[in-house]
């Protein structure tokens, strides 16, 4: 197919120059490659592109407060410019907040160290309860990456709040 | 005596029957694979490491909120959008006709404030979403998205809760604000919807976490 038919002209005339025919044979191999590139990127595109959806479950609000151990918990605040600030067990006069980034080595640490932490004295790591109450600067995409670590480390019990007048105070203590 | 001579053939292969098959099949892909619907709002939504599928546009309520902390609503063609604005129409009395009602149920996506939408209705061409001032939900005392969402569920009165929950999606930009998304989540909130999913983009699991071990074992996350 790929080749024309060439006649050969039998006819010989004397004092025209003969044309030098070309073979037309184009090598395909190449149009082939390009063609199963093209395929191979369609078909992972478009397997690959499909959104995922994170469940997300708040509780109802009820006015029977569940007890909780003090040492097992942990609040976090993400603020603004991607800054998470985190404080350990009931928030106090003295209560310093500490900083922490969003990367794998900053709050997954964090919590994998805190969740050790509470197998050693409760003798359960389900036990640890994280609050998160994200600062009014802070973005969507902090929440989210919260939630995720949160999914990565297997954290059981974490509760979604508001941030408190206190808190805020802590965040920004000149204003 | 003379030994059988092996004829040599040449090692060229004709590569046009091969040429053919692979165009064959990049064509049969490209038409056979659905083409994603041009987004009416542009969102980036951040990732996670979730494997759950989000489910398709046409039968979820998608909730979208854009960089600029602007909101819309675009109702799947599969949902009860039509109950949901008639049930609108009625509890916050817009005065919209039948065929109004229709038309609002169809729109692509849904955002303007409840005052505004016989206007943008009457209007004969569509309006491009980023020109519409989106869904107020500034604060819980000028919350739309809390009408809205009373309309979902009152439409949706009767059926499983489960059903509905599976079917509203929020879909944020990474930008946006924490106080923005927090205004949505009282809105369906205050309409005892607990539960909603959120659009993120697939991510793998970090190698080594609980999670990655869950998934190798084939424990099934929440």
């Amino acid at each position: 197919m790929a080749e024309m038919e060439t006649k050969h002209t039998a006819t010989k005339n004397k004092g025209c120059k003969r044309m030098n025919k070309k073979s037309t044979k184009v090598d395909l191999t190449p149009m082939v490659d390009l063609g199963f590139l093209l395929i191979t990127f369609f078909v992972f595109t478009t397997t690959m592109a499909q959104p995922k959806a994170m469940g997300i479950i708040y509780p109802k609000d009820s006015n029977n407060p569940s007890p909780l151990c003090e040492s097992c918990v942990l609040t976090v605040i993400p603020a603004a410019d991607n800054k998470l600030y985190y404080y350990e067990g009931m928030l106090a006069v003295n209560t310093v907040l500490k900083t922490t980034s969003f990367d794998a080595t900053g709050f997954r640490d964090l919590l994998l160290t805190k969740k050790e932490a509470v197998k050693s004295i409760r003798g359960n790591a389900e036990e640890l309860s994280l609050i998160i109450r994200p600062a009014d600067e802070s973005t969507y995409k902090n929440f989210v990456d919260v939630l995720d670590e949160i999914n990565i480390t297997g954290v059981k019990r974490y509760f979604i709040d508001d941030i408190t007048a206190e808190e805020k105070q802590l965040l920004d203590p000149d204003n | 005596m003379g030994r059988a001579k092996i004829p040599r053939k040449s090692t060229n292969i004709d590569m046009t029957a091969m040429c053919d098959v692979a165009f064959l099949l990049l064509s049969f892909f490209i038409l056979a694979t659905k083409q994603k619907p041009p987004e009416a709002v542009a969102v980036q939504t951040p990732s996670s490491t979730q494997s759950t599928a989000a489910k398709d546009p046409s039968e979820s309520i998608l909730i979208t909120l854009n960089a600029e902390g602007k909101c819309y609503l675009m109702l799947g063609e599969k949902t009860k959008r039509l109950e949901i604005v008639q049930d609108l129409n009625t509890t916050r009395s817009l005065g919209l006709s039948e065929a109004e009602m229709v038309k609002l149920s169809k729109m692509q996506v849904i955002g303007m404030p409840l005052g505004m939408i016989k206007g943008v209705l009457g209007l004969n061409q569509a309006v491009p979403a980023e020109k519409l001032e989106g869904i107020p939900i500034k604060d819980s005392a000028n919350n739309e998205m809390m009408d809205w969402m009373r309309s979902v569920s009152n439409a949706y009165k009767g059926t499983n809760q489960r059903e509905l929950e599976d079917n509203i999606l929020l879909k944020g930009d990474m930008e946006a604000l924490y106080p923005q998304f927090k205004n949505i989540k009282v809105a369906l909130k205050k309409n005892d919807i607990y539960k909603f999913r959120i659009v993120t983009n697939g991510e793998a699991a970090p190698l080594g976490s609980e999670l990655y071990k869950n998934n190798k074992s084939g424990k099934k996350a929440e």
